[in-house]
C-alpha cells in the first residue's frame, strides 16, 4: 500500500534500502555500537521519510499541506517524535523489544522524516534559523550530557560508548555550524537575491 | 547610489514605529533606575550608606544585567530604525522580542528580589549552583531561565534580520561588501548601517547559541549536580557569549553616529575599501578575543591566551580607527549645527575611543596579573558603555524628539539640556576616572566593604555618580515629553 503512494522514479529503490536496513546483518551492524545507532540508523530512517515525501503525488500533498497551517503541526509532531527517540531509554527499548523496534521502523520515517520534509519549506524564514539555532545549542549539551553523565544510561551500551556518542555530538554541532556558515556567507546570491527583490 | 542614500533614506520613515518609541522609552526609564542602583553601590562601597553585604550582591546583580539588558534593547533600536530604510524588517518579530524582554526582566527581578539571587549577571558555573545557603536553584534557575527567555528574544530578532538581509543581498558575504572589498570598488557597496548589522547579526547569533547551550548546561546541573561541567569550559562559553552579546551594542548603537552625523553635514558617510575592511576584520577578532578574561587562568592553553592578547591589541582598532577618523572628517569644516544629538554622538566617539585604551592595557598578561578584577575593570568598560554606548543611543533620542530634522531650528533644545550635556560629559569622566584610580590603587572589583585607603575614590565616584544621573534624568526627561514630534513625520 505504501508503494501505491509513491508513484514516480525511485519508489523500489527506497523501499529496498528501508528493508535493507531493516535486514538482521545491516540491522544489528548499524546498532552494534551507540553512535552507529543515534547518529547513523536514526538520521538514514528520517531521510527516507524526507525522500518518500518527495515522491508524493500531488493531490496528497496539497491535503496535507492544508492541515498543516505555516508547516507548524506537522513540525511539532516532529519535535516531539524526536524528543522521544533521544532518550536512552527508547534506544534501550528497541534493542530489547521487537514491538519498539517495529515503532522506531516506522515512526522515523513516518513521525519525524515525512512532516518536517513537508513542513519545512512552508515555515516562515525566522522558524527554520529558531530551528537550526536550536539544534546546534541542543546537540552541544546532548555532547555535554553524554560526556559528563555519572552512570552508564543505557543498559545495551558500555560507558566508552556514550562518550564516544557524547564527543561525536560535538563534533556534529561544529560541522552543521560552519556548514550553515558557508551556506550564509557564500550562498548562492544572486538567484536569490533576484527572487527577493522581484 | 552612495551619493544619494543620504537624502533617500531621510525619508523612508513616515513616522517612528511605535515599538522604536517603547523600546527606547523603556530603555531610559530602566538605565534611570539601575543608575539609582549603581549609585547605592558606590556610596555603601564609600561607607557612605549601609547596605548588608547580600544587598549589595543583589543589587550588583541586577545593574549589571538590568544595565547590559538596556544597552542592547536600546541599541537594537537603533540598528533596527535605521536597518530598517534598506530592508524589510518585520514589526512583528521586534515587538515579539520587546514582550520576551519583558517577561524575561520580570523573571529576572523575581529570582533577586524574592529568591536573593545574587551571583552577578555572569552566572559564572559554579557559583549560581553553590550559593552555601544565600538563595535556592529555583532562585539560580529563574534568573538563568530569564536569561534564556531574553536572549530567545534577540535571536528570533537578529533572524529576522538575517532573512530581510539575504533577501535584499542574496548572501551575508554581499551584504558585509565582500565583492566591493575583494574586487572593483564600483561604489556600490551597501551602506554602513547594513554592514554593521551583518556583523552584529553573525557574532550575536554564534553567541546566543552559545549562551543558550551554557545556560540549558547551567539549568540541568542546578537540578541534577551529578552532571558536572568542566568550569573552564563554563567560563569559556560564557565569556564568549557575555562578551560578544555586550559588545555587540556599541556595535549597533555606532550606527546613530554613522547615519546622524551626516544628516547634520551633508556629506554621505561612504563604504569605503577601508571602512569595510574594518568592519570585516572585527566579525573574526570580536568572537576571537574574549581569552582577555581568562588570562588567569593558567589551565587555558598558552596559545589561546597569547593569542587573545594580540587579537584584543588589535580587534577594538579597526573599527574605532574608521569610525574616530569618520566622524573627525565628516564634521571637520562642515559648518554644522550643534545641538544635543550631534553632541552626544561626538562624545560617544571619543568615550568609546577613551574607554578602548584602558581595556587594551589590561588586556596584557603582565598588567592582567595585577589589574585583574580590581576598580580598573569597571573603569574601563563604564567608558565605553557610560560615555559610548549610552550617548550613542540618547544622541538618537534627542535626533528623534526633534523630529529627525537636524536642519530645523523648531524643536531645538533648553539650556537645561546643554547643562546636562555638560555635566554628564564632565561628571561621566570623573566617575570612570574614579574607577580607574581606584583600580590603580589595588582596589578589588565586586567588593562590598572597602578598605579606609580606597574610600576617597569611592566618594568621589559616588559624587559624580549623582552628577551622571542627574543629567541622564533630564534626556530621558526630554524625550518622554517630546514623544509626539518623535513619533512625527521623518521628511
Ligand atoms: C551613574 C551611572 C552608573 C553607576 C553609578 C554605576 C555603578 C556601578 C558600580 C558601583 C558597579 C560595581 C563595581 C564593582 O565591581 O565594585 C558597577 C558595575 C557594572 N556596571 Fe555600572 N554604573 C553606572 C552606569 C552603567 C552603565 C551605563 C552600564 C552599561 C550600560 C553599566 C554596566 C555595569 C556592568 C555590566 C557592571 C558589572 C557588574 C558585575 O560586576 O557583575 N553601568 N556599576
Amino acid at each position: 500500500m505504501v508503494v501505491n503512494l509513491l508513484p514516480g522514479p525511485g519508489r523500489w529503490q527506497l523501499l529496498a534500502v528501508y528493508l535493507l536496513l531493516a535486514t538482521p546483518p545491516l540491522r544489528d551492524w548499524l546498532e552494534a555500537g551507540m553512535v552507529m545507532h543515534m547518529l547513523v540508523q536514526l538520521p538514514l530512517l528520517a531521510g527516507l521519510g524526507v525522500l518518500a515525501v518527495r515522491r508524493l503525488p500531488a493531490r496528497l500533498r496539497n491535503r496535507l499541506d492544508r492541515c498543516n497551517a505555516a508547516g507548524v503541526p506537522l513540525t511539532l509532531l516532529a519535535l516531539f517524535a524526536i524528543a522521544f527517540w533521544m532518550l536512552p531509554r527508547s534506544l534501550d527499548a528497541a534493542l530489547n523489544q521487537p514491538a519498539m523496534e517495529l515503532a522506531k521502523f516506522v515512526s522515523l520515517p513516518l513521525l519525524v522524516g515525512a512532516p518536517l520534509a513537508l513542513s519545512w519549506r512552508r515555515l516562515p524564514a525566522v522558524g527554520r534559523g529558531f530551528l537550526w539555532s536550536n539544534l546546534l545549542s541542543m546537540l552541544v549539551v546532548l555532547g555535554w550530557l553524554y560526556s559528563a553523565a555519572p552512570v552508564r544510561v543505557c543498559t545495551n551500551y558500555l560507558v566508552d560508548q556514550q562518550q564516544l556518542l557524547g564527543r561525536g555530538l560535538l563534533l556534529l554541532a561544529l560541522g552543521l555550524a560552519l556548514w550553515l556558515a558557508g551556506q550564509v556567507l557564500f550562498g548562492d546570491s544572486p538567484r536569490r537575491a533576484a527572487q527577493a527583490t522581484g | 547610489m552612495t551619493d544619494t542614500y543620504v537624502t533617500t533614506n531621510m525619508t523612508a520613515h513616515d513616522r517612528t514605529p511605535i515599538p522604536v518609541l517603547a523600546c527606547l522609552a523603556t530603555a531610559g526609564a530602566v538605565v534611570l533606575l539601575m543608575m539609582v542602583f549603581g549609585l547605592l553601590l558606590r556610596l555603601a562601597q564609600g561607607g557612605m550608606l549601609d547596605l548588608a553585604p547580600d544587598t549589595f550582591y543583589e543589587l550588583l546583580t541586577l545593574h549589571g544585567a538590568g544595565m547590559v539588558g538596556i544597552a542592547a534593547l536600546g541599541s537594537v533600536a537603533v540598528m533596527w530604525y535605521f536597518l530598517g530604510q534598506y530592508v524589510r524588517l518585520s514589526g512583528a518579530v521586534f515587538v515579539a522580542n520587546l514582550v520576551l524582554f519583558l517577561v524575561g526582566v520580570v523573571m529576572i527581578l523575581a529570582s533577586v528580589l524574592f529568591g536573593g539571587f545574587a551571583g552577578a549577571w555572569t552566572f559564572l558555573y559554579p557559583l549560581p549552583a553553590q550559593p552555601m545557603g544565600v538563595w535556592s536553584a529555583h532562585a539560580a534557575a529563574l534568573f538563568v531561565g530569564g536569561l534564556l527567555v531574553i536572549g530567545t528574544g534577540f535571536l528570533l530578532l537578529y533572524l529576522d534580520v538575517a532573512r530581510a538581509i539575504l533577501g535584499r543581498y542574496g548572501s551575508l558575504g554581499r551584504a558585509l561588501g565582500w565583492p566591493q572589498l575583494f574586487g572593483h570598488d564600483d561604489g556600490r557597496a551597501p551602506p554602513v548601517a547594513v554592514v554593521a548589522s551583518t556583523m552584529v547579526l553573525i557574532i550575536n547569533t554564534i553567541g546566543i547559541t552559545t549562551g543558550a547551550a551554557i545556560l540549558v548546561m547551567t539549568l540541568v546541573n542546578l537540578y541534577v549536580p551529578a552532571f558536572g561541567i568542566d568550569p573552564l569550559l563554563a567560563k569559556n562559553m560564557t565569556y564568549f557569549f557575555g562578551h560578544v552579546f555586550i559588545n555587540a551594542t556599541i556595535y549597533m548603537a555606532v550606527i546613530a553616529v554613522y547615519e546622524i552625523l551626516p544628516r547634520y553635514t551633508g556629506r554621505p558617510w561612504k563604504s569605503s575599501k577601508v571602512v569595510l575592511a574594518a568592519w570585516n576584520a572585527s566579525v573574526i577578532m570580536v568572537m576571537t578575543n574574549y581569552p582577555h578574561h581568562l588570562l588567569m587562568d593558567f589551565a587555558m592553553p598558552e596559545w589561546a591566551l597569547v593569542a587573545g592578547q594580540v587579537i584584543s591589541y588589535a580587534s577594538g582598532l579597526p573599527v574605532l580607527v574608521v569610525t574616530v577618523i569618520g566622524a573627525l572628517t565628516n564634521v571637520h569644516r562642515s559648518g554644522m549645527r550643534w545641538d544635543l544629538a550631534s553632541g552626544l554622538l561626538l562624545l560617544s566617539v571619543f568615550g568609546w575611543g577613551a574607554g578602548v585604551i584602558p581595556a587594551i592595557i589590561d588586556a596584557t598578561v603582565v598588567i592582567n596579573q595585577v589589574m585583574h578584577n580590581t576598580l580598573w575593570v569597571p573603569g574601563h568598560f563604564h567608558t565605553y558603555l557610560l560615555l559610548g554606548m549610552l550617548p550613542m543611543v540618547l544622541g538618537f533620542m534627542y535626533f528623534l524628539a526633534r523630529g529627525g530634522r537636524p536642519t530645523d531650528a523648531a524643536g531645538a533644545e533648553r539650556g537645561i539640556d546643554r547643562i546636562g550635556f555638560w555635566v554628564f560629559a564632565v561628571a561621566g569622566l570623573g566617575f570612570v576616572l574614579a574607577f580607574l584610580a581606584g583600580g590603580r590603587a589595588g582596589a578589588p572589583r565586586r567588593y562590598a566593604e572597602h578598605l579606609a585607603q580606597w574610600l576617597p575614590y569611592d566618594r568621589a565616584g559616588a559624587l559624580f555618580a549623582a552628577l551622571v544621573l542627574a543629567a541622564t534624568l533630564v534626556f530621558v526627561a526630554r524625550f518622554l515629553l517630546r514623544l509626539g514630534s518623535a513619533r512625527g513625520r521623518v521628511a
